[in-house]
């Protein structure tokens, strides 16, 4: 058994064959960093997939759980002071008033799969919620969905009570859902607009480290 | 409302029905549910064939649809419970459905039939561009959409201000937005000369409390119109959508379900979604009490479904419904392309004689994937229509709708992904008159002669 093999069984969503093979693997003395950095790759290659429909969403939710899994196996097995590199922390939610989850949980998914760290705060979210979250968890951060028009207006909230706070500068504030746009990111002032939920790893990932 | 009967047995459901972490209901019910009766039911889809000619598997399907429905039910977000109607129920909902409604007032009264698969009376045909617009172009578009002939029912573009300030959702300005939006349609329509046009309204009102601020029948939304009332993606209601039920059904208004199964999302592939199509329309009659259905399954990359893996869903459930209800559902456009390309004229047209030929009434039709304010004009409406008019007057067969959607396909499929945004209503509109620029028409009746010598007889 390898971790080819263990690559494989995360691909495809078996979550107890995958964290039974973890073990195995640490207890053959390979290293979790490694274990967990080689999933990361897998996993964006899973994410590369689904961005093509050649696998669906059900099939990618089941790998998502499979590496989370994997990857808390291999957490517990780390020493003190030791910890996986993210590629950021992202406080995820549907803006207040909208009750439309799928395509954040479609960004979850893919940038989870991609070595960030997400904390998931659901849909119809009060702005200030957002900011708070972000607080605590030190985000780089605050990611906000809509999908509909007259819900767009909460992502200008968010950025106006950042401003209103003197916040703005220590989170990046990145936007996305059906109706948003780069002219409409742009108005508000956001760092980052995302087309769809397949570009999000990468165009964050270069806007933290641009 | 056509379950009224049953509204407080079934609104009931939300508190007492079976309680589910909202997390679990889709990974761990819905989508392996729909798995297991999509396989039970020996359901496999064959894209090459946008029309397929499969009546064993469009009864499969209708079956499927109905267990779907039964065993996953609805799920109130707000009550963590699941709605689930029984067999007896549904059964019961399919006979008290009328199998047509008369729907607008006075002369312009029209009256809504449902259809069979290859049937030669023309589908009803809603109108809308599903857009957002400007404010100052509102008023605009909705007259340029009322002086469309084949126009039976029309949804008004959505505003997103209104006096110049931002409508936000549940917001006092969203009523005010509503109010708006209203008063332009009547005033359209009454300028237009056909004030008892059969409105689907408002479009404005994302909240509960913007749809009960207009109903009125002096100057606002009438009982002879009509309320849609969306599904949560993918079965998933919550009580401002479940308050709209109980307002029109008290109001005394019609209702539509508005449905958007996605097609790589948790209904996995075409099949998938052709069975939710069934269930959706199943709950929209049973939970909401829906007159008709009205449906946009799209790509979950894309946001269209003018592809063929959204044309076979759209055919075989047009089909199942068809041939096994008396159901009213529409057909609700997505394109890829903007207004005044080649390519979003191809999209809508092929959109329409599918659907058509399969059983559905057209709700016409949303450009540039639904997601850019101005982009959408009746000119593309005006084609969907027409092609639906032409091929179910000349009794077009499915084998040859087959044919014609291939070659049609061939013309835009390739470039879904990188399709054009083409242009504004106020690029190819005059906004003052309200017409089609005369380089807009010129585009319209080419690529209607193109689709006329690929075999759809236009009626003029």
């Amino acid at each position: 058994m390898s971790l080819d093999e263990l690559c494989q069984l995360v691909s495809t969503g078996k979550t107890d064959e995958s964290t039974a093979l973890v073990e195995k693997l640490i207890g053959e003395g390979i290293d979790a960093l490694e274990i967990i950095s080689t999933l990361t790759d897998a996993m964006g290659e899973v994410g590369e997939r689904f961005s093509r429909l050649e696998i669906f969403l059900p099939e990618m939710m089941l790998a998502g759980d499979a590496m989370a899994a994997a990857v808390d196996t291999c957490r517990s097995k780390l020493l003190e002071g030791e910890a996986p590199k993210t590629k950021g922390k992202v406080i995820l939610g549907t803006v207040k008033g909208d009750l439309h989850e799928i395509g954040k949980n479609i960004v979850k998914l893919m940038l989870e799969a991609n070595g960030f760290e997400v904390k998931d705060i659901g849909y119809d979210v009060d702005s200030l919620v957002f900011i708070k979250a972000a607080q605590e968890m030190d985000a780089d951060f605050i990611a906000a969905s809509s999908l509909m028009t007259t819900t767009l207006p909460h992502q200008k909230e968010i950025i106006d009570l950042l401003k209103g706070q003197s916040l703005r500068d220590k989170f990046k504030v990145v936007v996305g859902g059906a109706p948003t746009t780069q002219e409409w990111a742009d108005e508000i002032g956001a760092d980052l607009y995302c087309y769809d939920a397949g570009s999000a790893p990468k165009q964050m990932a270069a806007l933290l480290n641009g | 409302m056509t379950t009224a009967y049953r509204l407080w047995e079934i609104q009931e459901r939300s508190n007492t029905g079976p309680l589910m972490d909202e997390n679990d209901f889709l990974p761990k019910l819905f989508t392996p549910k729909l798995q297991e009766i999509t396989k039970k039911y020996e359901i496999e889809s064959d894209l090459s064939n946008p029309v397929p000619v499969d009546d064993d598997m469009a009864d499969r399907i209708w079956k499927a649809g109905w267990e779907l429905f039964r065993e996953v039910g609805l799920y109130n977000t707000d009550t963590h419970r699941i709605i689930q109607v029984s067999d007896d129920e549904i059964k019961e909902a399919l006979y008290m459905h009328r199998g047509q409604y008369w729907v607008g007032a006075g002369k312009d009264a029209v009256l809504w039939k449902h259809r069979q698969v290859e049937d030669t009376e023309p589908p009803f045909c809603i109108f809308s561009g599903d857009a957002t617009c400007d404010e100052s172009m509102h008023f605009s578009q909705c007259l340029a959409y009322l002086k469309e002939p084949l126009l039976d029912g029309f949804c008004a573009p959505i505003l997103e201000d209104s006096m110049g300030q931002k409508i936000r959702s549940a917001s006092p300005f969203e009523i005010n937005g509503c109010t708006q939006h209203i008063y332009n349609l009547r005033q359209a329509a009454k300028q237009t000369g056909r004030p008892g046009t059969f409105f689907v309204a408002v479009g404005t009102a994302e909240h509960d409390s913007g749809q009960i601020a207009v109903s009125n029948n002096e100057w606002g939304v009438r009982t002879t119109d009509t309320r849609i009332i969306g599904t949560l993606t993918e079965f998933k209601t919550a009580d401002t959508l479940l308050n709209r039920v109980v307002h029109c059904a008290q109001y005394g208004c019609y209702s539509g379900n508005l449905t958007g199964p996605i097609y790589g999302g948790w209904c996995g592939g075409s099949e998938g979604v052709a069975v939710a199509l069934v269930a959706y329309s199943l709950n929209g009659l049973c939970i909401y009490g829906s007159i008709f259905n009205q449906h946009f399954p799209f790509h979950l990359n894309w946001g269209s479904n003018t592809t063929r893996e959204l044309l076979w869903p759209i055919s075989m459930a047009g089909q199942a419904m068809a041939r096994n209800s008396k159901l009213l559902y529409t057909s609700n456009g997505f394109a890829n392309a903007g207004p005044m390309t080649e390519m979003l004229f191809y999209e809508t047209a092929c959109h329409a004689l599918v659907s058509t030929v399969t059983g559905w009434d057209l709700w016409e039709m949303a450009s540039t994937r639904n997601k850019y304010r101005n982009r959408a004009t009746p000119l593309e409406a005006r084609i969907a229509a027409e092609v639906g008019h032409a091929v179910a007057r000349q009794g077009m067969k499915r084998e040859q709708a087959n044919e014609i959607a291939n070659k049609l396909l061939a013309k835009y499929e390739d470039q879904a992904a990188t399709a054009p945004m083409g242009s504004q209503y106020q690029e190819c509109y005059d906004v003052e008159k309200a017409i089609p620029t005369t380089e807009h028409l010129d585009m319209f009746y080419k690529v209607k002669d193109e689709i006329a010598d690929m075999g759809v007889a236009f009626l003029y």
